[in-house]
């Protein structure tokens, strides 16, 4: 099964190594990356126990037990979607248990005459009120009596949950009232999740979603990982949803920050591979079976806090993705008018495109590049599966209104059908890309397509020109660059509370709100230097605060860096720096308002110099400073210029055939010059350089595709 | 239309849409009302050269169908050869190309580039834009009194060019600011539908050159065509002959008297005219709809039943001229659903919008028994708080509007606590509202048992439960207080909603649907909201039990 562009027996590993694990629903990809090596290894996944096929690939993989091991899995994802989590009991303020299924009261679709949303994953039998409540300061209006706490209590555990979720009113201006009830609870051992601990932020649907999931994640997530560390103890690191990894008893507490963590490891993958390429903004084009992933990072990872994942809400900081419905095993058909449409039906990887000959039958995209000569029968899973283009043109014929006589009629009749699938597909992504990028105020012109994932190669020249975009990066392994992010992810953790302060313009009010914020900010700080110190001992900190700031009266927040960055030493109270003083807080808080104005006119075009500002939220980001991985460079064993070839394909457009080379992509190594058109195979993805373009490999390995007329 | 022409048309579609969409997040991003940046009450379109829209991005139903109506009224007030690349037209007015007069619409010419002057501009298209703005002046805070003339709802901007070809005519500017309540806030929005149309002429005119104007122009024809289509293989499924229904508005907030909306439905062969006539006249108070807002009620319904026949389509159906061009709608000038200059309208575009749908919908039920759901909760139950709160030493206005229950359906119960038809707005979280307000929100739940019974029950409404802590006016704008949903196929009826204050001394009173009243600190304002009606008839031994899917 494993393909390696090393021989597996002579495999040794040196002490900087580090080894990426990401588990997908096919395969489970492991990668090792060395200074100046990178080693590449797949497995068949176990979806009934994906542990089964990490630590058996691992255990192949013969690295020391030294090695740090970072794994991205979709365990947390997946019980999410197939509803596999615990029975949760939720308890809330009396008037508010059933704001988890109200939502913000939109209905997801549009324009459906029967809209429906997913049950709620605390139903209303399990949802419990508590007579309490504390007000927008964190003062108690109604006191939390034991007797309420008891009855609560007995109720849950009559309810047969195994887990609960609190979430009270204003929790996270004082959380008493959810400790108590939090206690109370682990006291008859039931296990507890408190949004004063997972979200401590204001508005009460979104954090009670996101306390909720946590609940309902924790016994599937905690036990994959205890099996993990089993084994691999205190080597294994986990990926979470903004692209950073951590201790796994930590992830084991707070699982909901992994459920987006799948689509991360690219993404930070994409990242370092267009740094390393001296690219800086750049959209991601992941491309897979059934969806395809995009993302622009405008030279650092961009962090959102509202999502919806399977039809619930989640508000954590993760990474920026948006998902199209149309991967390579997206359908094609016709409507009722003739329009094409692809996707989001998807023939998946059983049957599968009708080309794989397992008894698929509707034309896909991969049906169509087969057609059209941009995927060759010979290669496919390392030669494993011998594309049928017989099938294909066969499936993508059946969307044409006659059938052909003959066999050139059929390829002069299945070639316009096959470009429309694939013009189809690129508008759909094409579109997808460019509004992530207009919401940031980028322009995709002046992006660099980073295209990954088995199809996204294929696609990204094609699409690079429907965007005006001249540069694709094509990584060196497109196929598993998930795992090579999540061995370069960095090892952070975010915290954030809302505060709600108001910064008046005049210097003496500003005073005492300085003194409030470094008392906030002190808290936080001293969490994160026990929490790191537990995990990781005493290692070396970055601490860096923002603010999310609106104007009074606005309900929209920007984000605002606050004072400078600072290192500490983890289990250490931070050192006292000048910020610590009151008069350099305050110089801090009115750098914070002047960034505020700063970013606010270059946002939306004005300020409001003399309104006052907001402190919605404090949020704090503790990163284990330690020498970077980096991505290694490809070796420069090869002459440069063009290989040989190793096959020739006839590729199709509208008008005239074309034949074209095919060359292996292992051996394009750097200072190889390509002009198209061309096809470059690899094991686990083909690329596709159109005429008027030209590759070059800089020396990661990475290919640089240009368009030149 | 030959196969070959349509078979990658979705292809034109996602481009000009892609348009529309990069102009809505461009506004979303610049915009400062919260009601256009996070309730997003917005909409943007691109149009071809003939002023027939060819893409819409909307984020809020009553917006569809009522912004070809705005161009139209922008291309009647400028002359063809007026039109120079730069220029913006506003307008506002609901009886020239507007619906109520928060809603500011904004339609701009898209020419082709220059060309060193060597050949002259020609026109490509128009793109527009719709923003509900939050105050637009008039006689309350939020600009939907309850009025009874246009004059008293806002400032009324008829099709005007507020920019020529880039230069923004600052006395125009000037005169609007000063007639609105936030004059910095709707700076900021009107800068924002500007910035929005920048870059969806730049978009189309990059579009246009990389296909060419020409062939653009042959693709945009096959995209209506194909529209129409579309449209008419879904509308095929309707039996000739003819369908009516009526329900009414509980009154319109100044005569005591219900209201009226009839229509009559006549279908052959893939066309629709729906026929309003038999509504009733237009009346003094605001329920009042402009032909824009109840050809947009149309469109919803009919946009909601191409995508019912294509259920599996995820891929964005175009809703495009070529749509509505097998319905015609015909509304009685000077009736409920065509009021006449100057009667007041700001609740013809919430109220009488949504209950229009209800009334369309029931028509085509019997014609369509599989699709049609029952009535819904049939209002956007608007409430206003105002007043002056000492803590933060400033005036406050509180606007929200509240979701209710949807009518059951052939395919299962009605959805709880949700927007409905021709809104999809988001609430205000209750720790949002304590942080901005002098209030307190006491509870907020779903109201059980409201939806109607049948074999599969309609939605529940919600109660939203409002402690004030200091004295405010309270406006509230709500329907079906006096009479259910109605249900459908054997169902029942839904629960008709409840305004009701609790005062702080014991004292219980029960509000009319349309009123204003002033409140003491103290005083609990509770709306419960009504059910959607139940559809079929319960089986003796009570409900089937039915997945909720």
């Amino acid at each position: 099964m494993a393909r390696n562009d090393e021989p597996w027996a002579t495999t040794s590993y040196g002490p900087a190594a580090r080894v990426g694990v990401d588990v997908g629903g096919t395969f489970t990809d492991f990668v090792v990356l060395e200074p100046g090596r990178l080693t590449v290894r797949k497995r068949l996944s176990t979806p009934h126990d994906p542990a089964e096929a990490v630590l058996h690939g691992l255990e192949g993989l013969g690295v020391g037990t030294d090695v740090p091991i970072a794994h991205g899995s979709t365990v947390a994802t997946n019980a999410l979607l197939e509803r596999r989590g615990a029975r949760v009991a939720l308890i809330t303020t009396r008037g508010f248990a059933d704001v988890l299924e109200i939502g913000r009261q939109a209905r997801p679709q549009l324009y459906d005459l029967r809209p429906t949303r997913p049950p709620a994953l605390v139903p209303r039998a399990l949802r419990f009120e508590v007579d309490e409540r504390m007000d927008r300061h964190g003062r108690p209006q109604r006191a939390l009596s034991d007797e309420q706490v008891a009855a609560v209590v007995a109720q849950v555990v009559a309810s047969e949950a195994t887990a609960a979720a609190v979430c009270l009113l204003f929790s996270f201006a004082n959380p008493a009232h959810e400790q108590a009830l939090g206690a109370a609870l682990q006291r008859v051992g039931i296990d507890v999740s408190l949004s004063s601990d997972i979200l401590p932020e204001f508005r009460e649907f979104e954090r009670t979603s996101t306390t909720v999931t946590n609940a309902y994640l924790r016994p599937v997530v905690a036990s994959y990982l205890e099996q993990l560390t089993a084994v691999l103890g205190s080597r294994l690191w986990v990926m979470q949803s903004d692209g950073t990894t951590v201790p796994p008893d930590r992830l084991a507490v707070r699982p909901v920050q992994a459920v987006l963590s799948g689509p991360a490891g690219g993404i930070v993958g994409a990242l370092a591979v267009a740094r390393a390429g001296g690219r800086r903004n750049i959209l991601t084009l992941d491309m897979g079976g059934t969806s395809t992933d995009v993302a622009f990072c405008p030279g650092a990872l961009v962090l959102e806090t509202q999502h919806e994942i399977g039809g619930v809400v989640l508000n954590l900081p993760m990474l920026a993705i948006h998902t199209v419905g149309a991967g390579g095993g997206s359908i094609a058909r016709r409507d009722v008018a003739g329009g094409l449409h692809v996707g989001p039906a998807s023939a998946g990887a059983s049957p599968g495109p009708a080309c794989y000959g397992r008894g698929g039958t509707a034309p896909t995209v991969t049906d169509a590049n087969l057609v059209l000569g941009r995927l060759h029968p010979d290669w496919r899973l390392g030669g494993e599966v011998r594309l049928d283009r017989a099938a294909a043109r066969a499936a993508v014929l059946s969307l044409g209104d006659d059938t052909p006589r003959s066999e050139r009629d059929a390829d002069a009749a299945a070639v316009p059908l096959a470009n429309a699938i694939i013009r189809v597909v690129n508008a759909h992504m094409a579109r997808a890309l460019r509004v992530i990028s207009i919401e940031r105020g980028y322009d995709p012109r002046r992006c660099a397509l980073v295209a990954f994932g088995g199809a996204g190669p294929l696609h990204a020249a094609a699409l690079a020109e429907a965007l005006d975009i001249g540069e694709v990066i094509v990584p060196r392994y497109p196929g598993v660059l998930s795992a090579v992010g999540t061995a370069l992810a960095e090892v952070e953790r975010s915290y954030s509370r809302t505060v709600m302060l108001t910064v008046e313009r005049g210097a003496a009010e500003q005073a005492a709100v300085a003194a409030a914020l470094a008392d906030a900010y002190a808290d936080l700080e001293r969490q994160a230097s026990s929490e790191l110190r537990a995990a990781l001992g005493p290692v070396r900190l970055e601490l860096r605060r923002s603010l999310d700031c609106r104007y009074q009266g606005q309900s929209h927040e920007l984000l605002v860096t606050a004072g400078r960055t600072r290192r500490v030493r983890a289990g250490r109270g931070p050192a006292r720096k000048p910020e610590d003083k009151p008069g350099a807080e305050l110089q801090a808080i009115q750098a914070a308002v002047r960034s505020f104005d700063r970013l606010h006119r270059r946002r939306y075009g004005y300020d409001q110099a003399d309104r006052a500002v907001e402190i919605v939220t404090i949020r704090l980001r503790a990163r284990h400073l330690q020498p970077g991985m980096t991505l290694p460079e490809a070796p420069r064993d090869q002459p440069g210029g063009a290989p040989a070839t190793a096959g020739q394909t006839v590729l199709w457009d509208d008008a005239q055939p074309v034949t074209a080379p095919i060359f292996e992509r292992e051996q394009c190594g750097p200072g190889t010059h390509l002009v198209g058109p061309a096809l470059i195979v690899q094991a686990d993805a083909t690329t596709v350089l159109p005429g008027g373009w030209s590759a070059e490999a800089d020396r990661y390995g990475s290919l640089l595709l240009r368009r030149y007329a | 239309m030959t196969a070959t022409d349509t078979l990658d048309i979705t292809v034109t579609h996602h481009q000009l849409a892609a348009i529309a969409e990069e102009m809505g997040a461009a506004l979303i991003r610049t915009s400062y009302s919260p009601n256009i940046k996070e309730r997003q009450d917005l909409s943007c379109a691109v149009f071809d050269r003939a002023g027939r829209m060819v893409a819409q991005a909307a984020h809020i139903p009553v917006h569809l169908g009522a912004m070809p109506l705005a161009v139209q009224a922008a291309r009647e007030a400028v002359a063809d050869d007026r039109w120079r690349a730069g220029d913006v037209v506003i307008l506002n007015d609901p009886y020239l190309g507007g619906t109520h007069l928060p809603d500011v619409t904004m339609v701009s010419p898209v020419f082709t580039a220059a060309n060193g002057g060597r050949r002259s501009r020609t026109l490509i298209g128009f793109v527009a834009s719709r923003a509900h703005q939050a105050d637009i002046g008039g006689m309350s805070p939020g600009s939907m009194p309850l009025a009874r003339e246009l004059f008293q709802e806002g400032l009324i901007i008829p099709p005007i060019k507020w920019v020529r070809a880039g230069r923004v005519q600052e006395d125009i500017l000037a005169l609007i600011l000063r007639n609105v309540r936030t004059p910095d806030e709707r700076r900021g929005d009107l800068f924002a539908q500007r910035a929005a149309h920048r870059v969806g002429e730049r978009r189309y005119i990059a579009l246009a050159e990389a296909i060419g104007p020409e062939a653009l122009g042959r693709r945009q024809d096959a995209l209506l065509d194909y529209g129409e289509q579309l449209c008419r293989a879904t509308l095929r499924r309707i039996p000739a002959g003819t369908y009516s229904a009526e329900d009414v508005l509980d009154d319109d907030g100044v005569d005591n008297e219900p209201v009226p909306i009839r229509v009559t439905i006549g279908a052959r062969d893939g066309e629709l005219r729906v026929d309003f006539t038999g509504s009733a006249d237009e009346v003094h108070g605001s329920v009042n709809a402009v032909r824009a807002v109840t050809v947009s009620a149309v469109s919803y319904v009919v946009r909601c039943l191409v995508g019912a026949d294509d259920a599996a389509a995820a891929a964005p159906l175009p809703l495009n001229a070529g749509t509505m061009r097998p319905v015609t709608v015909i509304t009685p000038e000077g009736s409920v659903v065509s009021a006449r200059w100057p009667h007041a309208v700001s609740a013809g575009n919430v109220e009488t919008a949504q209950r229009i749908v209800d009334v369309v919908l029931a028509a085509l039920a019997p014609a369509l028994p599989d699709v049609i759901p029952a009535s819904s909760y049939g209002t956007m139950n608007n409430a206003i708080i105002g007043g002056y709160d000492p803590e933060r030493e400033r005036s406050f206005t509180y606007y929200e509007t509240i979701g209710g229950g949807h009518g059951g359906a052939p395919q299962g119960p009605g959805l709880s606590g949700a927007q409905a038809h021709m809104t999809n707005t988001l609430n205000t979280p209750a720790e949002a509202l304590e942080y901005a307000y002098p209030l307190r929100v006491q509870a907020y739940r779903l109201r059980e048992g409201a939806g109607g019974g049948g074999r599969h029950r309609g939605g529940d409404g919600l109660v939203r439960e409002v402690a004030l802590d200091v004295p405010a006016t309270i406006t509230l704008l709500s329907e079906r207080r006096q009479r259910g949903a109605p249900g459908l196929a054997g169902g029942a009826a839904g629960k008709p909603g409840v305004n009701t204050v609790r005062r702080a001394d014991g004292g219980i009173e029960r509000l009319p649907g349309k009123c204003e009243r002033h409140l003491a600190a103290g005083d609990l304002l509770v709306v419960e909201t009504p059910g959607g009606g139940g559809w079929g008839t319960s089986s003796a031994s009570g409900e089937e039990p039915v997945s909720s899917g």
